[in-house]
């Protein structure tokens, strides 16, 4: 049953001829992308570029029309746990009745299995990785009460928890406070240290090149991808935002996508 | 209370509030998942729709079989389901406007069909009317055994898929990328839920079986801040609405259970919504209350700090209408009057006035500079 023959295992995640639709129109068109493990990567586009259709994708969330996927060299099922993930915070409903700790501990759903509960030991990880991101005194609220700030830290510590190799995140630093989002790079560049494998999709090209190292650039098709230093050029950035690139590629103005 | 006691010595009685005790603790145990999912108004689609199901196993049992009324009842409300799904993925309506034609439609089938048997005749036929809006005096010492199975059954997976359950109903997507098979947990649910509204049509009715399913659950939610004690207490809401309403109806002869259980559980939302802590519309407002009145004391306190930093004098005595003009408002003598109280202002006169003057005392200017931020002036003069 294992695939023993393992598909472009030197790439964090390798993705190829993926095609994906809603629709008539394409949200994705044969996209090829490697991702090399160690790196932090982002991923950038315009508004309705296919760039969480693209993680979705990748994450088996949504059927592409052609192509596969390879975490590592193995298909996203055999890759189950070993993938952090940090959906969109408005993804999910604020107001159910949980606390912090209880969601950060849904990272470890997966490991327990079955039938099992969570006991002493998810409740001391949860803990570890909720002080990973200054939350420790939070663990006992009900979500409700969290800030936007403080809702995603919870997300991002409950894929922490999973201590997984590769980490994927949705638009991380969307409506997040200042303070929040030099926690959640700081941890981010910490774990890349650690020789994990982050992926980001980053909505901001005014710190787009100060954060990430590898960068993808794309317009649902892929414009271009590699090291931030060779691929964030004029031309690339003329290529994925087309006329808004004016506005873009002046930092000086201050105005960003 | 002797009358409650004769009452309940009949056996008939027992069955019926053990009956409904049954239905409603699983209701209320289902509906707070299904409230959650925001799955309540499928839930109401789901019992009208049993109606043209609940009057065809009778068509092909021949009698008031309860095992096959259920099974119909089950069949229609997951076609009912099924149609459902298919307009709102195939079509461009929106999921109200599919769920409104939807419950229409196959209650309107429903209801043909319930006036054709009637007008077939037949003793047993007439106990189908009560579907519509329940009758608990119509439960049978053997639907007992099935409502217990379905009950025991539905408990029994709620334990056994706890965690699965909370994780796709608070975040599905998540689930699906840790590997869970959400679709399967995602139908297992709503399949509780539509057995949980098939089980307890009998008490409640098609036409107001969903309030069985959200009113318990609205309520829950508001007294508890996690899933289990909310889910726990759903269910006894839930088993305790059924209860009183089977006995209010047994009491009063051909009373229909439904709008009566339905009242007292929606009582006890309206208690819910208006006295729980924290939650609470009343706990909110006297909350809000709280706050702004601390808020408009503090801007009596920080402007009487600010007039006497700007004169320089700790005891600076600043005459009412100097406040109400600071505040840009009228400061409302109650205020004034519990900051008196509390010790941080006091009166003094200021001759040749005679109008009403206040200084900050000692502790009013500590309570005030923590407030501003900024240190009172240093009394250079008179008392402190």
């Amino acid at each position: 049953m294992h695939d023993t023959t393992l598909h472009e295992p030197d790439q964090a995640l390798h993705i190829e001829d993926i095609t994906v639709s809603y629709g008539a129109t394409p949200a994705l068109w044969d996209i090829d992308l490697n991702i090399p493990p160690g790196v932090m990567c982002a991923i950038v586009g315009p508004n309705g570029a296919g760039k969480s259709t693209l993680i979705k994708t990748a994450l088996g969330l949504v059927r592409p029309v052609a192509g596969h996927v390879r975490f590592l060299g193995r298909p996203v099922a055999q890759m189950r746990g070993k993938i952090g993930y940090v959906p969109q915070r408005h993804s999910v409903d604020w107001d159910f009745p949980t606390t912090v700790r209880d969601v950060v501990e849904m990272g470890l759903y997966h490991q327990l299995g079955w039938m099992r509960r969570p006991g002493a030991h998810a409740r001391k990880k949860a803990l570890a990785a909720l002080a990973e991101l200054g939350m420790q005194d939070y663990a006992d609220r009900q979500i409700s009460q969290l800030s936007g700030g403080q809702q995603q830290r919870v997300f991002i510590a409950r894929a922490l928890v999973q201590d997984a190799p590769i980490l994927i995140l949705d638009e991380p630093m969307a409506g997040v406070d200042a303070a929040t989002e030099a926690v959640i790079i700081a941890l981010l560049q910490r774990l890349r240290d650690e020789g994990r494998t982050i992926i980001v999709v980053h909505h901001d090209l005014t710190t787009v090149q100060s954060y990430f190292d590898w960068l993808v650039m794309m317009n649902v098709r892929i414009i271009a991808q590699g090291p931030m230093s060779e691929v964030y050029t004029p031309e690339n950035l003329r290529a994925a935002y087309g006329r808004q690139l004016a506005m873009i590629a002046t930092p000086a103005e201050g105005r960003n996508m | 209370m002797s009358a409650l006691a004769d009452l309940l010595s009949s056996g008939i009685v027992r069955t019926v509030l053990m009956g409904a005790a049954i239905l409603g603790a699983i209701s209320g145990m289902l509906g707070a998942f299904a409230v959650l999912r925001r799955q309540s108004l499928l839930g109401d689609a789901l019992s009208h729709a049993a109606l043209p199901g609940i009057c065809l196993g009778f068509i092909i049992a021949g009698t008031r079989d309860l095992g096959s009324i259920l099974m119909g009842a089950f069949v229609t409300g997951a076609l009912a389901a099924l149609v459902m799904m298919l307009i709102v993925r195939r079509t461009t309506l929106k999921t109200d406007a599919a769920l409104g034609i939807v419950l229409s439609v196959f209650f309107a089938v429903g209801v043909v069909l319930l006036s054709w048997v009637q007008g077939q005749g037949g003793a047993a036929s007439a106990g189908l009317a009560s579907f519509l809006f329940g009758q608990a005096a119509a439960i049978l010492r053997s639907d007992l055994w099935i409502m217990g199975g379905i009950g025991l059954t539905a408990l029994a997976l709620v334990l056994a898929l706890w965690k699965e359950f909370k994780l796709v109903s608070f975040d599905a997507d998540f689930a699906r990328a840790q590997g869970f098979p959400v679709t399967g947990l995602e139908a297992v649910l709503t399949v509780m839920v539509a057995l949980a509204i098939v089980v307890g049509l009998q008490l409640v009715g098609v036409v107001l079986m969903v309030a069985l399913l959200i009113a318990p659950a609205a309520a829950a939610r508001q007294w508890t801040r996690t899933l289990g004690p909310m889910v726990v207490l759903s269910a006894v809401i839930g088993a305790a609405s059924g209860a009183a309403g089977a006995l209010i109806s047994a009491a009063s002869r051909g009373l229909a259970t439904g709008p009566v259980v339905v009242l007292i559980a929606t009582g006890i939302v309206i208690v819910s919504l208006l006295f729980a802590p924290q939650r609470g519309l009343i706990w909110q407002a006297l909350a809000k209350r709280r706050a702004r009145a601390r808020i408009s004391d503090g801007r009596v306190l920080t402007t009487l700090q600010g007039l006497a930093a700007a004169h320089s004098d700790a005891n600076y005595p600043a005459e009412q209408g100097m406040l109400e003009a600071a505040l840009g408002t009228r400061a409302p003598s109650a205020t004034i009057a519990a900051l008196e109280q509390r010790g941080l202002i006091q009166p003094v006169t200021h001759p040749p006035e005679t109008t009403p003057h206040w200084e900050l005392t000692a502790a009013g200017h500590i309570e005030a500079a923590a407030l501003s931020g900024k240190h009172s002036p240093k009394s250079d003069e008179g008392t402190q």
